[in-house]
């Protein structure tokens, strides 16, 4: 019994510094998120001045593209991890 | 940012300066009829960004035509010399719907790139769903 148990244990111990966090892992997420609210941000305001000011109607189109892409970017990516976490609870243990 | 939104950026900024050509041909239509008017014209020029080099395009400086002037015969107006005769605008009506004709076609050509940059990034996303 403790002959197979030491070799688990000892595999477990060789892992287990896989699972530890990286404090500096998510540092790309974070900057691709504040990225996307920047974008976001820039659309909302070349929006109002549009309407309140007068601003240019071709940079209110461009604000409105870029948006519409980052979104539809946004929504595909995280369908895409919500579809994988599935995936993972789906498995047989 | 991606070379996708750099592309949005520079046919925004074509269609940007063919709008503002396209003001100053209104406005020398608009003072046809104007005594001594002179026409406008503008340049276009690459305007390079400094931090990520693009060559987005811009308006330059406004011109004033230098042409001769026309003279009209009319010496009931108040402006009329003593032949008669008061300097006119120099602004040739065939000439700026000409130019607003060009105009118009070069803001076309911008925005189906605009439309095209577009559809392009879609569809890469499009991908992703399957």
């Amino acid at each position: 019994m403790t002959i197979t148990a030491i070799p688990a244990s000892q595999g477990y111990l060789a892992n287990r510094p896989a699972t530890t966090p990286d404090p500096n892992g998510g540092n790309a997420f974070a900057n691709l998120v504040s990225d996307f609210s920047q974008t976001l941000a820039n659309s909302e305001t070349a929006a109002m001045s549009s309407m309140t000011e007068g601003g240019d109607p071709h940079t209110l189109v461009q604000a409105m593209a870029q948006t519409e892409l980052a979104v539809e970017t946004a929504v595909t990516v995280r369908n895409k991890v919500v579809e994988a976490y599935q995936e993972i609870l789906r498995m047989p243990v | 940012m991606t070379d996708f939104s750099n592309a949005l950026e520079v046919a925004a900024s074509g269609m940007r300066a063919q709008s503002t050509r396209l003001r100053h041909v209104s406005e020398n239509i608009a003072n046809t009829d104007t005594p001594g008017y002179r026409r406008k014209t503008i340049t276009f020029q690459e305007a390079m960004t400094a931090e990520n080099g693009l060559g987005l395009v811009e308006t330059g400086r406004m011109q004033l035509d230098r042409s001769e002037l026309s003279q009209i015969y009319d010496p009931s107006h108040p402006l009329a010399d003593e032949t008669g005769n008061y300097a006119g605008s120099n602004v040739d009506l065939l000439v700026e719907i000409a130019d607003a004709r060009e105009a118009q076609r070069s803001y076309e050509a911008n925005l189906k790139m605009f439309d095209q940059v577009r559809q392009m990034s879609s569809s890469l996303m499009e991908l992703l769903r399957k």
